[in-house]
Formats: C-alpha cells, sequence, structure tokens
C-alpha cells in the first residue's frame, strides 16, 4: 500500500497505480481526452495534468501515466492546474473548433472564442487510435509527420494490408475524427464495416464479444473467433484482462462429445427464404425492400429502432407499406419451393395490424395476397378484423414489378385487378412475406442419418406417425417436419419427446441421483437474525452504486446482524461462502440486494436450502435491472434507491416465515374422454409407457370420425391404419376401454380426480367410479348438416365425409359421372361460425384426384373462396389443375345458386375472371361442410375448463400451451381444440400423452409455498373468492363438516398464488403467505424514510 | 432543498412490468430514479389499502401496473 | 378514493407486457412527470417518524 496526499486528504492506493487510478478509486474527477481504460496511458493530451508537491518543490505531471509514492502530496484543481488546463482546452479548440466533445469542454472552462488562428481540424492527436492498433496486433497506422505535420496515417498514406478494417480506432476515437468510412477510404485494403448482428438480421451491429439475443440460453456472452482480432493477430485480449471472473479463456477448442443415446429427435428448424437471387423483388438494390424477418425486429421495441417504425434508407416514417405474400413458396417458376410455407399469410396479417397499431391508423398497409390461408385457431377472425376494422388493404393480385423512382427512396408497383385493370401505385416500402425452407446442411444431415425427405426437403413421415422419421429411434418436430407456426411445432415437439419416451421406457429412472436432503433448521420463534448480501455484479452494480455505502447502511436497519458485499453472488465460491456464513452467524433471514430474482431468486433459494433455512426466508431486491443499469447518469441517486429497497427488502423479510411445500400423492393411472384417434393415440402411448389408461367412449365404437374418412393427404387409407391402431389399444392390458358410457361426475384435482362413469341407459346402477391423476379430453367434433344449397333434398348432393362413403364401397356410379362439383366453405368463414375448417380444401380437392383417378374425362369444379392447401398439401393442388380440375372463385356475398329441377341439377355462380355468369350442370355436388364440436358445456364445468365463442375447448396458451388446459392435470387434444387433419390429431394425441407423463412420472407432486390460504373463524362464506379464482383454488366446505361448516378453503395444489381472492376478500379472512398483507405493508411503512425527505 | 424529488411507490406484477422494468435494465435504457418497486404476484394482488398506505406514508405517486 | 379526498392524479395505473420495456420507461417518464406536476403529497401524510413541519419545509 502507498499513502499519499490527495487535495489534502489521506487516500491510498496500490504500488504501481498511476494518480488517476487512485482518484478514481475515491471519486476526485480529472478530465481526460487520451485515456482509455484498456490502453497503457500516454499523456499525450495533457488535460489530466495536476500538481505534484514532492518535499520539496511543485512540479506539474499528467496523472494518467505518473505512478504514486509514498508521501507524495497531489492537488488536481488548483489554480495553477486549472489554468493550465484551460489553456490546453483552449488551443485544442482553435484546431478542433467544430469537435462537439471540444467545444463542451470549451464551454466548461468559459471559452467561448479561442484567441487562436481556428483551423479545420478534427483529429486532436491523442493517439488512442494508434494505441488500440498496436494493441489489436495490427500496427497499421501510427502518429506520422513532426511538429505541426504530425497526423494520423498509415506508412507513406496508403491503404494497406496490415489494415485488418476492425474497426477498434474508429471505437476509441474521442473526437469522430475516425470513422469506418475513413478507414474504408483512406486506411485498409478490405471494406470495414459493423458486423452484422444476427438477430436484427443485419439491421444492426454486434460486437465480436456478444450475447446473440436477449433471451438467449445460457445467457452468456460468445467471441466471434471469425472477427475477434485476437485470433487474428493474436493481440488485444482486452476482454480478459476486464473480466473480473476470468472467464475468458482463448485457448478453449471445439471438442467433439461422444453421447450414449437411446433415441434422437431432430428439431433443427428452417431457414427464412432468401430472396437475394431474384433481380424482380429488387431486394438487393433497394434499402426500402425488406423481408418480413427484418420488419419483425423493426417493429420489435427490442429491435434496431426500438420499435419506432421507420424505413431503412432515410429512417422517414413510411405511410404506405406493401406486404407480397408467397415469396419463395406456392413458385415452381423462380425457386422450386411449390409448397406453402403455411404461416406467411398470418404474419404478415399480424404485422399490418402492429404497424398499424404503432404507427397509426394513417398507414396505408396493403397485402397482395394470392389465397389468404389464415387456418389456424381464431385465425380467421383475426383477418376479418384487420380486414373490416384496422382497414388493412387485401388486394388479390401478384405484383410484377418492383421499380425505383428515379429522386426518391420510394417504390413503384405495378399489379393486375381480376378484372385485368392494370394499376401502378406508389410505397413507401416492401415487405417480402418470404417462405420457410430446410436449410442446405440440415439436408445433409438428413443424408447422414439416412432418413428420407419430402420432395420439398421436409422429412417424410407417416400420416399416423407424424413424429417418425424413416429410421427407428430418430424422431422430428417442428418446421423440419413441414412448415408450420408455433403451436403445431410445440404439439410436435411434446410428441417427439412421447415417442422417444415409449421406446425408452424401460431405462426411465435408471440414471436418475438423488439430492442430499439437508435438514431445516427450526427458526420459529427465534428473533430475526438478518443477514444482507450486496452484490457488485463486477462493475455492473458497483460502477454505479455505491455498494460498500449500501452493506453499510444495511447494519443500521433493525434486526440485521451481518452485512457484506460480494464481487458476483452468484459465482459458485461466493455461494459456498455465503452458506458458510448463515451457518456461522445463525442467520434466520436472508437478503441478497443483486440482479434480478425473476433470474436469481432460485439460485439464492437454493443457498439458504444447502444451510439448512427454509427457501422461503429469503427477500432479494433488485439493484442491477432496475437500479444501476438504468440510472447511470445519477449515481447519488441509484445509491439513495438502492438504500431504500435494502431497508424496504430487510423490513418484509423479517415477517418472512418458513413455508411448507406440501407433497401430494400422484395417482398414475388416466381418463381418456373420447374414443376417436386423437383420444386412442393417447391411450396408446400411455400403455405403452406402462400406465392404467381409461378410455370412456360416449358410442359403441372406438375410432370416431377417422372411420368415415377414405384417405389421407398423403395418400394413405385410413382404414387399415385405423384397425391397427384399435387393435393394438384393445391388446394392451394397460388399457381399459368403457364403451356406451358417459362421465356424470368429476372430483378432486390434479394427481387426485375421482370420476363417475355410467354406462348409457342402465340408470344409476351400473356406476363406476375411477381415480385417476390425469384426465384427457378429446371429444371429437363432426359434420356440420347443411340448411342450404338444397341439402337432403336430391341424393346427388351430399358431404364430403358421405362422398368418401361412396368411395370406401366403390360405389360404381361415381366412375360413370360426367360432370362432379365441389362447393368450398360450407358453414365456414360466415358470420355465424367465423372460422376455418382447416381440412376441407384438401378433402376435397383430394377427393377431386380420386374422382379422376376414376375417369380422368370427369368434369370436375371445385368452387372456392381460398383455396387453404397449406404446407406439402399444396402439391394436391397443383396436380389437380394439371389434370384438368377447374376451380372457380367466389364470395361470401355472392355464393353459389344451386337448383334443383326435372331431374337437373344445376349450380351457378359468377365467374370472377371472366366476370359472367357460369352454370354447370353436375351429377354430384358436395359440400365441404364445417367442422363443429361436440360441444359439452357439462364437461367443461366439471373440470373447470373454458370453451371458446366457437364450442371448441379454450387451451393454457395458444402458442406454448397448445394441449392442455389452464386447469392442472387436464390435457385436450384432436378436434374438441379445433378441426384438424387426421395427422394433426395424431400429434396432438401424443403430444397430451407427453404432457401427462410429466406429471405421471412423479410419484409426488408439491405446491408451492407462497399459496392463499384462509382463516375459516373470519371468513364470511360470501363466496367472493370461488367466484373470481382463475384457477378454482377455492371451494366452500360442506355445510355437514365438523369445523367451520360452509366456510371457505383453498386447495394449496390448484392455487398459483396470484392474491386476487386476498384483495377480493371483504373480511380479510385470506392470506398470501410471502406476499401478505403485513408483508407488503412493511414495504409500504419503510418508505418514509425514503428519497427526498 | 435544491430541488424536490418526487417519491413513487411502483406496485408491479411479477410476471408482466416486474419483467418489462427488468427487460428496460438489461436494454440499458434510463428513466427517472425516483420509483420504488414493490414486487407483487399478481395486480390482483393489489389492495387499494396499500395505495393508501403509501400515500399516508409520505409517497407523492402510486403506480400500480399489471 | 377521489370521495376519501385522495387526489386521484396522484394514483395511475397501467399494463405493461414483460417484453415492452419501451413502454415501461415510457409511463415511468410519464408518471414521474404527472407526480411532478403536482408537487409534495401533503394529504393523509401521518405526522410521525418525521414531523409535519420539518416534512413541509423540506417538500418546500
Amino acid at each position: 500500500m502507498v499513502t499519499f496526499k490527495l487535495n489534502g486528504k489521506t487516500v491510498q492506493g496500490d504500488e504501481g497505480q498511476y494518480i488517476l487510478q487512485v482518484a478514481e478509486k475515491y471519486g476526485v474527477d480529472i478530465p481526460t481526452l487520451c485515456h482509455h481504460k484498456a490502453l497503457e496511458p500516454a499523456g499525450m493530451c495533457r488535460l489530466c495534468t495536476v500538481e505534484l508537491f514532492d518535499g520539496r518543490r511543485t512540479r506539474f505531471v499528467t496523472a494518467c501515466n505518473y505512478p504514486i509514492w509514498e508521501g507524495m502530496e497531489v492537488s488536481t484543481d488548483s489554480e495553477m492546474v486549472h489554468d493550465g488546463r484551460k489553456l490546453i482546452v483552449e488551443m485544442l479548440l482553435s484546431r478542433c473548433p467544430e469537435v462537439p466533445l471540444i467545444q463542451n469542454l470549451a464551454q466548461g472552462y468559459g471559452i467561448s472564442e479561442p484567441r487562436f488562428k481556428k483551423e479545420e481540424d478534427t483529429c486532436i492527436l491523442c493517439g488512442l487510435c494508434t494505441r488500440v492498433c498496436e494493441r489489436m496486433g495490427a500496427n497499421a497506422i501510427s502518429l506520422t509527420g513532426r511538429g505541426v505535420e504530425m497526423k494520423v496515417d498509415t506508412p507513406f498514406g496508403l491503404n494497406t494490408e496490415a489494415c485488418l478494417a476492425c474497426g477498434a480506432c474508429a471505437s476509441v476515437c474521442p473526437t469522430g475524427h475516425i470513422t469506418l468510412e475513413r478507414v474504408n477510404q483512406k486506411h485498409a485494403r478490405i471494406a470495414a464495416g459493423l458486423i452484422p448482428s444476427e438477430y436484427d438480421v443485419g439491421l444492426n451491429g454486434r460486437k465480436a464479444v456478444y450475447v446473440p439475443y436477449a433471451q438467449a440460453v445460457p445467457n452468456t456472452p460468445v467471441i466471434d473467433r471469425d472477427v475477434c482480432m485476437h485470433f487474428k493477430t493474436g493481440g488485444c485480449e482486452i476482454c480478459a484482462e476486464f473480466c473480473g471472473v476470468d472467464a475468458i479463456d482463448y485457448t478453449m477448442e471445439d471438442e467433439i462429445v461422444e453421447l450414449d443415446v437411446g433415441s434422437i429427435i431432430l428439431a433443427p428448424g428452417f431457414e427464412p427464404f432468401d430472396p437475394s437471387a431474384f433481380d424482380s423483388y429488387n431486394y438487393i438494390n433497394h434499402a426500402n425492400v425488406i423481408t418480413s424477418m427484418e420488419m419483425e425486429r423493426i417493429l420489435s421495441a427490442s429491435g434496431p429502432f426500438e420499435g419506432h417504425l421507420i424505413r431503412p434508407s432515410d429512417h422517414k416514417e413510411p405511410k404506405k407499406i406493401a406486404w407480397f405474400q408467397c415469396v419463395g413458396s406456392r413458385d415452381v417458376n423462380r425457386c422450386d419451393n411449390s409448397y406453402c410455407s403455411s404461416v406467411c399469410c398470418m404474419y404478415a396479417i399480424k404485422e399490418a395490424v402492429i404497424t398499424k397499431e404503432h404507427a397509426g391508423d394513417d398507414v396505408d398497409c396493403a397485402i397482395f395476397f394470392m389465397d389468404m390461408r389464415t387456418h389456424g385457431k381464431d385465425f380467421e377472425r383475426f383477418y376479418d378484423k384487420a380486414r373490416e376494422k384496422e382497414g388493412v388493404r387485401f388486394i388479390r393480385s401478384r405484383v410484377h414489378t418492383i421499380d425505383s423512382i428515379p429522386g426518391s427512396d420510394d417504390l413503384s408497383l405495378k399489379y393486375v385487378l381480376d378484372d385485368g385493370q392494370m394499376v401502378t401505385e406508389t410505397f413507401d416500402m416492401v415487405v417480402l412475406s418470404v417462405g420457410l425452407q430446410t436449410p442446405p446442411e440440415v439436408v445433409e444431415l438428413a443424408k447422414k442419418l439416412d432418413i428420407e425427405l419430402t420432395a420439398g426437403n421436409f422429412c417424410k413421415t407417416p400420416t399416423f406417425d407424424p413424429v417418425v422419421t424413416s429410421r427407428p429411434g430418430i424422431f422430428v418436430c417442428g418446421a423440419f417436419q413441414g412448415p408450420k407456426d408455433i403451436p403445431q411445432a410445440v404439439v410436435d415437439s411434446s410428441a417427439a419427446a412421447a415417442a422417444a419416451g415409449e421406446i425408452l421406457v424401460s431405462a426411465r429412472h435408471s440414471n436418475t441421483k438423488e439430492k442430499e436432503v439437508i435438514p431445516e433448521t427450526n427458526v420459529i420463534n427465534e428473533r430475526p437474525r438478518i443477514g444482507v448480501f450486496v452484490c457488485r455484479c463486477g462493475t455492473n452494480i458497483a460502477g454505479v452504486v455505491n455498494v460498500p455505502a449500501v452493506a453499510e447502511y444495511a447494519k443500521s436497519l433493525p434486526y440485521v446482524t451481518y452485512t457484506t458485499d460480494n464481487l458476483y453472488s452468484c459465482s459458485q465460491d461466493t455461494q459456498e461462502v455465503m452458506t458458510a456464513i448463515i451457518k456461522k452467524e445463525k442467520l434466520n433471514r436472508v437478503v441478497v440486494a443483486a440482479c434480478t430474482p425473476k433470474t436469481h431468486e432460485p439460485l439464492f433459494q437454493e443457498t439458504l436450502v444447502n444451510a439448512g433455512l427454509n427457501k422461503y426466508l429469503f427477500e432479494m431486491c433488485n439493484i442491477r435491472n432496475q437500479d444501476s443499469w438504468v440510472h447511470k447518469t445519477t449515481p447519488d441517486l441509484a445509491t439513495e434507491k438502492a438504500k431504500d429497497l435494502v431497508r424496504m427488502a430487510v423490513s418484509k423479510v423479517g415477517l418472512m416465515e418458513p413455508l411448507k411445500e406440501t407433497a401430494f400423492e400422484v395417482n398414475q393411472n388416466a381418463l381418456i374422454i373420447g374414443g376417436g384417434v386423437a383420444g386412442l393415440t393417447v391411450a396408446k402411448s400411455l400403455g405403452r409407457q406402462g400406465y392404467q389408461t381409461h378410455i370412456v367412449e360416449k358410442g359403441d365404437r372406438l375410432g370416431g370420425q377417422a372411420e368415415k374418412l377414405y384417405r389421407t393427404a398423403d395418400g394413405e387409407t385410413v382404414k387399415p391404419k385405423l384397425r391397427q391402431l384399435i387393435d393394438e389399444i384393445t391388446k394392451n392390458d394397460n388399457i381399459t376401454i368403457h364403451l356406451d358410457t358417459e362421465l356424470t361426475d368429476v372430483d378432486g384435482f390434479v394427481g387426485n380426480f375421482k370420476s363417475t362413469l355410467s354406462r348409457n341407459g342402465s340408470g344409476n346402477d351400473d356406476e363406476t367410479v375411477i381415480e385417476h391423476g390425469v384426465a384427457v379430453i378429446a371429444t371429437g367434433g363432426k359434420p356440420y348438416t347443411p340448411s342450404e344449397y338444397h341439402y337432403g333434398e336430391d341424393s346427388r348432393i351430399m358431404t364430403s365425409l358421405m362422398l368418401d362413403q361412396k368411395i370406401m364401397e366403390g360405389d360404381s356410379d361415381l366412375k360413370n359421372l360426367d360432370t362432379a362439383v365441389f362447393i368450398q366453405c360450407v358453414g365456414s368463414r360466415q358470420p355465424d361460425r367465423p372460422y376455418c375448417s382447416r381440412v376441407c380444401c384438401t378433402h376435397s380437392i383430394d377427393s377431386a384426384l380420386t374422382l379422376k383417378e376414376m375417369n380422368p374425362d370427369m368434369n370436375i369444379y371445385i368452387l372456392y373462396r381460398d383455396i387453404r392447401t397449406y404446407g406439402e398439401r399444396e402439391y394436391l393442388y397443383k396436380e389437380a389443375r394439371d389434370k384438368g380440375v377447374i376451380f372457380i372463385r367466389y364470395s361470401l356475398d355472392a355464393k353459389p345458386i344451386v337448383e334443383v329441377e326435372d331431374g337437373q341439377l344445376d349450380i351457378e355462380l359468377t365467374d370472377p375472371i371472366l366476370d359472367r355468369p357460369v352454370k354447370i350442370s353436375a351429377g354430384l355436388l358436395c359440400l365441404a361442410t364445417a367442422v363443429i364440436p361436440n360441444q359439452d358445456e357439462k364437461l367443461a364445468r366439471m373440470f373447470k375448463v373454458s370453451v371458446n365463442d366457437d364450442g371448441f375447448f379454450v387451451e393454457r396458451h395458444a402458442k406454448l400451451g397448445p394441449s392442455e388446459f389452464a386447469t392442472d392435470g387436464v390435457y385436450l387434444c384432436g378436434l374438441a381444440h379445433y378441426p384438424k387433419p387426421v395427422d394433426e390429431s395424431v400429434v396432438q394425441g401424443r403430444a397430451v400423452a407427453s404432457r401427462a407423463v410429466t406429471l405421471l412420472a412423479k410419484d409426488k407432486i408439491y405446491t408451492s409455498g407462497q399459496v392463499a390460504e384462509t382463516d375459516p373463524a373470519i371468513c364470511s362464506a360470501c363466496n367472493v373468492c370461488v367466484s373470481v379464482c382463475p384457477y378454482g383454488a377455492p371451494s366452500l366446505t360442506p355445510e355437514d363438516a365438523r369445523f367451520f361448516p360452509g366456510t371457505a378453503e383453498i386447495n394449496p395444489v390448484l392455487c398459483k398464488g396470484c392474491g386476487l381472492c386476498v384483495a377480493s376478500c371483504r373480511s380479510g379472512a385470506i392470506h398470501l403467505k410471502g406476499f401478505d398483507n403485513d408483508q407488503i405493508f412493511a414495504q409500504i411503512f419503510s418508505l418514509d424514510q425514503a428519497v427526498g425527505l | 432543498m435544491s430541488e424536490w424529488k418526487p417519491k413513487i411507490v411502483a406496485f408491479l406484477c411479477n410476471w408482466c412490468s416486474y419483467g418489462a422494468a427488468d427487460l428496460a435494465g438489461v436494454s440499458r435504457m434510463e428513466y427517472p430514479p425516483y420509483i420504488r418497486v414493490i414486487r407483487i404476484p399478481c395486480a390482483g394482488r393489489m389492495d387499494p389499502k396499500f395505495a393508501l398506505a403509501a400515500l399516508r406514508e409520505g409517497a407523492d405517486g402510486v403506480w400500480v401496473s399489471g | 378514493m377521489a370521495h376519501m379526498g385522495v387526489e386521484s392524479e396522484r394514483i395511475h395505473f397501467s399494463w405493461v407486457s414483460s417484453a415492452e420495456s419501451t413502454k415501461f420507461v415510457r409511463v415511468v417518464n410519464e408518471v414521474t412527470e404527472a407526480v411532478r406536476a403536482l408537487g409534495p403529497n401533503r394529504r393523509f401524510v401521518k405526522s410521525h417518524g418525521l414531523d409535519r413541519q420539518s416534512y413541509d419545509e423540506k417538500a418546500a
């Protein structure tokens, strides 16, 4: 330690430190220009000059590179020093009068005009650039020339190969003299530029050391070895120097890890189609033609423009935006991706609606499309709303040219309307709705793994096993199985997990390690002994908040017996130290002031548990994410805030009590309601995994609607596969089938249901009660019975399923038909049933193809509104057109008119292209009827789950929880969720099995400690809590209960700890453990010493 | 006193606004340092009494965000 | 609340999703500005801890 005097105060620093470093530590400000923490000081700018008294005389030295010594006396702000600095600044201002940094400095010293002759330079010759260049190991630039001729340059002023265009010089230049453009012009032979951020699709730059995106897992930075200067020259190493925990190791190498596994799941995803190759879109040449991925980032609050909608070329707010659909999809001519990418219509509408939300209604959003494909759950409603309420324009046309408009950044679009009219319209910006495709490296991987691909390079899977690849043991999920949106991918992933689980069932629990349980210390009735740990988080917190002061302050708070500050509280060694401290100091409450409880609370709770404390005797306060990171310009106020937060946390934690996490046994049986394809698949998977499974089927046979289907989009005939499935179910001893049976009562909750089954028509005598841990609702759907198009009046008019029946029966009349007509959207996509039934387009087209196989000369017309053959179903659409099936579009306000007269069956409608009426005489009219759910309000009530306006059950989360309900332990699949083809029902059934197993695999489930509890002595039995709880946790005890009859009690298994009931309780009878009134009041009551007072 | 500093108590839902506040930190945004956050499990936990108590304790403003 | 004499401008409500950090910052600014415009809270403040006079002095 070296002791010396700084501005009259005695201070200490380490041997070898410079004055500036010690001054910084003691909060003494010394101005600098040529100083940079990462670089050796050079004393170039002289601005940090201070006065040094060595015992005999006074000298002036530069603080940045003058080492401290024992007994010296330094004065940083004497009059002489001030005058000296002022002169330096004045001279710099005359050299660089236009540099804002120097202007500000000058203003600070009260200089408005320099007394010297003004020059037009922008370089202050601080040498930061040359020093950083040297450090980068490039040595491309240096200070050349002497005296007034001195400047930063490359040898002989030539662009050189020594310059690696890393941009370090530009990043340290304090005046803006060196920019990347300057590097390109004067220094480098290779182009310098920002490293494009992959996450922001190149709209933003990133560093060579970076976290790929905010939600990345793991959330630790990586070094991009391709651009990192250390890996090019061996220089730099600045990051290693600054890392407080020595986490950077340049010697790490890629390693090959070998794993012994029983199954492989492929989830490699997709890549967005790259439109650069097509000059027609002008994507490469025009900054304002962007892809939908770029639009996503532009609209994102965490994106390059922070959610502010501006166009790339000039950062102007666009007023007219066009979306082009099917870029890289449904296109054989240019990109060979002839499939439909399934998701682009919906995301384009979403982007258009968000655009209007961000930028106001006066932004014109126009979507150019071929067929609008909003076949997902609740998607059609969104489309209707976008069109009718939000004013998004939908134009059915493929734009053929985008032209730049000379002298502006706008774009001119030419397109043709239905009636042949050519339109030219100007837009500010064009978004290309790019499709999904399998990346070439995944195609390579597939080859290596020897699995079969489809024509569109997706993984080939059978209809009745949609996650199973052609190679046993290898499963697939997500967009590699076929282009799909999030809910479908989530369903897939669960199903793939179940498929893997089925074959690995014998290995289950064979590799489990038991965790050592540390006995819990009893702290009840003990006086609180609170320990406060304040984290520095390196410099993340300590760089702004005065951490030692906060820790010191915490000491003064009531019941606090121990405080300290840690460099990194979350590091492994600190955790161990904390455990030791808790034990040694006999702490019984802990406060950690650090990053945020959202990410680190569980970790610190674990520390408590390891020290034998109940994990709820803990409170965390957020002094990083919500303090040091957001208030860096006001360190004093940030420190005050940190103290307040610590005080509030301390007062709360004193009132924390040890909470119990109650264990419940999980009944290992499953109950499935519905014996259709979806329900049977759940049973198959659970049965294979060894769980006792009951199928309850209302009807007298298994199979559901699949019984009536002829074949699937893949051309597989349904019957034999269905037989095979039913066979396996029947033979599996784990599965019990209850036919002609209905559910009459359900009691209990997750893990412990009790259901009463009743055989139809047999009265109350034949009731069985089944105990089960999970329940699956797979009640299916049925075809809508049309009330239009003369249905039921003529045997030639039939539904799709009736036609399938005829085909399966081998009806010879079909072959002799002269003309067949299909009408789409019968009962779907209309005001009383505003959803798309998803399956009917593919079904009709496949039926049309079957008829064509029977009789290639048959005239077949499909009357449609939008053809929705999503994914690789699109091939069928193309095949049908190739084989001469005629598609005629109609609109909702001009439906086809069917007439049955004198044995004639005539269908009349207006062809939009010819713009004239067409009359077709048909021998068969097939109505593609809507799929409607088997609505069951009673069942919904019994399981406390909800049903939407269309009668389909409502899942936990539309995107992330598609196969489960908000009620724990209850799942849904198949048509009860939404209309879907066989393969999607099968995959969702398997997904349900997977979700259910996550619960069944545990013998016990633990409730959270932070749940609500009633005090029956105060409860007034008003029933409000029962009605407000979204999870059905509270209930009233029976009137004949022995204690407190009729009062509310809360099931801790179902309680999610939201506190809604607590706030609504009029009697104050409900307490939320961990967030109880007295605890929150304690936080409020400790406010009164807060800032400003 | 140079400048009066308001004191605002913020009751933030753990799942929504509290997360947004964390994200604002991750994005290194800046905002005035006068709010004191009380984390609640859900905006439904909010009790009018909390707001009254905060005002009584001298808070100049109360902000509830779900 | 207004009936009880609470200045309703002092109490703010908002909905911010966990991804909307920009909105969060905007609302913090709005709330802070709104409260700043109102000036110190003088109603309902309890008097113990800090006596009323010194509070008012400080607040002024």
